[in-house]
């Protein structure tokens, strides 16, 4: 018999739910109940249009009224049923989960635990599973007694569905270290890993709950670790080898991978590490959920790891990950998956790198910068960010494309923030050579965007957005660089480098750098009086950064190499003459600095001040000694760092030299 | 070494053939039969979890009594099982989604992907019975919006709406959705979701046996001549081929 379509139509059964009015009695309540339930089941179109007809309230209340009128059989099936129908609600949902909670069926369908019916037990576990697997979903408070004896009762119990609905609460309710531990005091592990030896459903829910459990935490991770001298990790590591159930398999990796984060000395590195790279990399093949979440702890696991990357590539993951993105029908959680874990492989190795350059794998990714969802796009981003890490691969392939440079420039204006960060630290990379892609930045407008985004309010954007423009600047030619600089204007450069954030200070001193290289563009540093110039020397006497005072040395030893007007400017900054010389003069402060690169910057400078082909020679070198600048400089022939100690006497050389000439 | 292979060849071309092939004879293959020991509670766990899978409840229970082994499973739930395959097979789809959520609610809502084969199979019922009106408005009305939730979906749907544009649906290109095949299909994969919600394996282990014996001999079929298992049914041992 086929069956028909001829439902009764859900406002007609709404209203002859609950109690009173209009409402049905004995088994015509019942019969509606399991009418609606069926209805709602997997259903959210129908789910949505019960709640706006408000029968969740009235089904709690008739789960209300049939467990508080005693245990007769009736009242169980209804129970049963009501029980059934609000899990359901509170599946998949979010305002179903809401709706439930508001209508106060939690008590209820607690107390209905005790049940002297099984059935009545199991609906009333599986519908708080459901609840409670909603991030909605109240939190049980661990650190109090009551409630912590209460778990324990749960998963005490011989009913499965109870036990699981146990340790759904714990991983609900566990985030905080005290939380854990609380947990952990109480013996909750040595009861979790006891009834891994259950079904499967039971085995995943107790995984789910130990990861949420030993997460983040030294201490239980190192407690859970020890349980039985080990026996409870050498029994997640046999569930990682089960072939016979993925869905098992990947959660007892999450959670070795949780304990190996939070207690690497538990987790012997390698061996296990290098096993959990092949089960991720094999279960990447899995449909549905795992499959979709398996990139991502790949991408944990892995994360900084160069050892565990060279692995990784030798069991063919790259491949595989790329083998997924070929896929027609790929859902964005798994496509988000794939390029996190694509992007963490190519950031240290080039041989991922290569792999990834292949147009028929770049042309995906570069799609997938087009993607709807937030996350996919900036996944791309991070992707191409470290594929262009390699020199090689900027020149190469469709990164070149005018195309490419278009979209990224697109992005700038993207509504989420993290997205254009990612793509701004993408074309960090991108734009560092070639000539042709600049100018197609250039006449993109793409320079205007970042100049606006280097003034914007959020100090992470006008980082990247400052490192960009420095990157562009580099190696750039005069005429473009003329050209970022009239759209940048000196004075938001000023504003730059007196930006409150120091990291910010410093890329900008580093665009000033890759600004005046190699050409006449130092004209600027003096214009509009001295306003860059004043910058630049104001943050080397204040600045307690060294990033800043490093690259503004550069800065300065780039002007030293110019004239004699600016060498004895440049003097006069770095050694004042007797008068104002209370202070330790700013060339002693860096010299003696712990800091290789800011003696280098500083040393380089004095390389310049003291070039035998220059005319005011002996006035600097003489300067130089009586500032006791000369002494410090000899006391540093053996300095640590091979090249302050080639500049030192470098240095030294020049003002012999001279010396020597004068004599 | 290669002369010795070259007279050989000039006197015997077909022993060098299976120079490289080790032959086992008959005698030797036995011998070595008898050596592996199976014991008898694991043979029948095995056809035990044959049974209970399958969902062959009668037999099961005639089983357990005969030979003492006690499925992994409580037998009452293989008949609601069945109970459930039954209603779909003969194509009560609306029967079979009640005792699924009888059995147990959580199935049809955690796997969207089998709740939309079964409207799926509701509406193919439909087709089938010529409700074309009905047919389409259940399309409408609880099977579009799954569509829209989800591209493969739409696919699917589009395909079974495709049915309704010929008279002769059974010719028709999308003839193979009204074949009982597609019931059966649809009956399997709700099969296997109720196994795994009873924390039950989905498969049976003694095809898997099968699938391995196969593989294994045609593994060994390149390294040696043996006494091989070519009738799966009476399992009987044919001598090498030398």
């Amino acid at each position: 018999m086929p069956s028909s379509v001829v439902r009764t139509r859900p406002e007609d059964l709404a209203a002859r739910l609950g109690v009173g009015g209009a409402a049905e009695q004995g088994d015509a309540l019942l019969r509606v109940v399991r009418e609606v339930k069926n209805q709602i089941i997997g259903n959210k179109t129908k789910k949505l249009r019960y709640l706006h007809l408000g029968a969740v309230p009235k089904i709690v209340s008739v789960l209300a009224a049939a467990s508080q009128g005693g245990a007769g059989h009736g009242d169980a099936a209804v129970i049963v049923q009501a029980a059934a129908a609000i899990g359901s609600f509170a599946c998949g949902v979010e305002d179903g989960v809401r709706a439930v909670l508001d209508s106060g069926a939690l008590p209820h369908l607690t107390s209905i635990l005790s049940h002297p019916e099984e059935k009545v037990v199991d609906a009333g576990a599986r519908s708080l599973k459901m609840i409670f697997q909603s991030k909605l979903a109240p939190k049980y408070d661990v650190l109090q007694e009551k409630n912590l004896k209460f778990i324990f009762s749960l998963l005490d119990s011989d009913n499965e569905n109870v036990t699981e609905l146990a340790a759904c609460i714990i991983a609900h309710s566990c985030e905080r270290s005290e939380e854990q531990k609380a947990l952990c005091d109480a013996g909750v592990l040595q009861k979790l890993v006891s009834l891994l030896g259950g079904s499967s459903n039971q085995k995943d829910a107790c995984l789910n709950s130990i990861e949420a459990v030993v997460k983040y935490n030294p201490e239980v991770s190192s407690k859970f670790a020890c349980i039985d001298y080990g026996k409870a990790l050498k029994a997640l590591t046999n569930l990682i080898l089960d072939r016979r159930h993925p869905h098992t398999r990947f959660l007892a990796c999450k959670c070795l991978i949780a304990v190996g984060q939070a207690s690497p000395c538990h987790v012997e590195e390698l061996q296990i590490k290098s096993k959990l790279v092949l089960v991720l990399v094999e279960l990447l093949e899995e449909p549905g959920r795992v499959g979709d979440e398996v990139p991502f702890s790949l991408k944990t696991l892995i994360e900084d790891n160069e050892e565990l990357h060279k692995q990784a590539l030798s069991v063919n993951a790259v491949e595989k990950l790329c083998s997924f993105l070929h896929m027609s029908s790929i859902n964005e959680r798994r496509l988000q998956g794939l390029l996190i874990a694509l992007a963490e492989l190519s950031s240290k190795l080039e041989e991922c790198r290569c792999q990834l350059i292949s147009p028929q794998v770049l042309s995906l990714i570069i799609d997938a910068l087009k993607h709807d969802r937030t996350d996919v796009r900036v996944a791309a981003c991070y992707c191409i960010r470290n594929i262009t890490r390699s020199l090689k691969n900027i020149s190469a392939g469709c990164l070149s494309s005018e195309a490419v440079i278009v979209q990224f420039v697109q992005l700038l204006d993207d509504p989420s923030k993290l997205v254009q960060i990612a793509a701004l630290s993408a074309l960090c990379n991108i734009v560092v050579n070639g000539a042709t892609r600049k100018s197609v930045l250039i006449r993109s407008e793409g320079v205007s965007r970042l100049v606006q985004l280097s003034k914007s309010m959020d100090s992470a954007l006008r980082y990247v957005s400052v490192q960009v423009l420095r990157n562009l600047l580099f190696l750039a030619d005069i005429t473009d660089k003329e050209c970022i600089l009239k759209e940048l204007t000196l004075s938001t450069l000023a504003s730059l480098v007196y930006d409150s954030d120091c990291s910010i200070q410093e890329q900008a001193l580093a665009l000033l750098n890759n600004l005046m290289d190699g050409c006449d563009s130092i004209k600027h540093l003096f214009a509009e009086d001295n306003m860059i110039l004043d910058a630049i020397m104001r943050q080397l006497k204040n600045s307690s950064s060294v990033g800043v005072c490093i690259q503004g040395m550069f800065v300065l030893c780039n002007i030293a190499a110019r004239s004699e007007l600016e060498k004895d400017s440049v003097m006069n900054f770095l050694v004042p003459s007797h008068e104002d010389s209370c202070n330790r003069s700013l060339a002693i402060k860096f010299l003696q600095s712990k800091e290789n690169s800011l003696r280098v910057a500083c040393l380089w400078c004095l390389v310049n001040l003291t070039n035998p082909n220059s005319g005011g020679l002996s006035r600097r070198v003489t300067r130089l000694r009586d500032a006791g600048i000369i002494f410090q400089l000899k006391s540093m022939l053996n300095d640590p760092c091979l090249d302050c100690k080639l500049r030192v006497r470098m240095i030294l050389e020049q003002c012999t030299e001279f010396e020597t000439t004068q004599g | 070494m290669s002369h010795f292979y070259y007279l050989l060849g000039h006197f015997n071309p077909v022993e060098t053939v299976t120079m490289s092939k080790k032959v086992i004879t008959r005698e030797e293959w036995e011998k070595k039969l008898k050596d592996v020991n199976i014991r008898k509670e694991d043979m029948n766990k095995l056809v035990m979890n044959f049974l209970v899978t399958e969902g062959y409840v009668e037999a099961a229970e005639k089983f357990r009594i005969e030979s003492g082994t006690e499925p992994d499973i409580d037998l009452a739930t293989i008949t609601d099982r069945m109970a459930v395959k039954k209603a779909l097979q003969s194509g009560n789809v609306e029967d079979a989604i009640e005792k699924v959520n009888d059995l147990n609610p959580m199935i049809l809502d955690t796997n969207p992907q089998l709740y939309f084969h079964l409207q799926q199979q509701r509406m193919i019922e439909l087709i089938r019975c010529g409700k074309v009106e009905e047919a389409l408005e259940f399309a409408q009305e609880e099977l579009a919006p799954r569509g829209e939730e989800n591209q493969s979906f739409l696919e699917e749907l589009e395909r079974t709406v495709a049915l309704l544009a010929f008279d002769d649906i059974k010719n028709c290109p999308y003839g193979d959705l009204l074949d009982v095949s597609q019931r059966l299909k649809t009956a399997s994969e709700l099969n296997a979701a109720i196994l795994t919600s009873q924390s039950h394996e989905k498969d049976p282990k003694l095809p898997s046996l099968l699938k391995m014996l196969i593989w294994a001999q045609n593994q060994l079929d390149e390294k040696a001549a043996y006494p091989r298992i070519t009738n799966f049914t009476t399992a009987a041992l044919e001598d090498p081929a030398v």
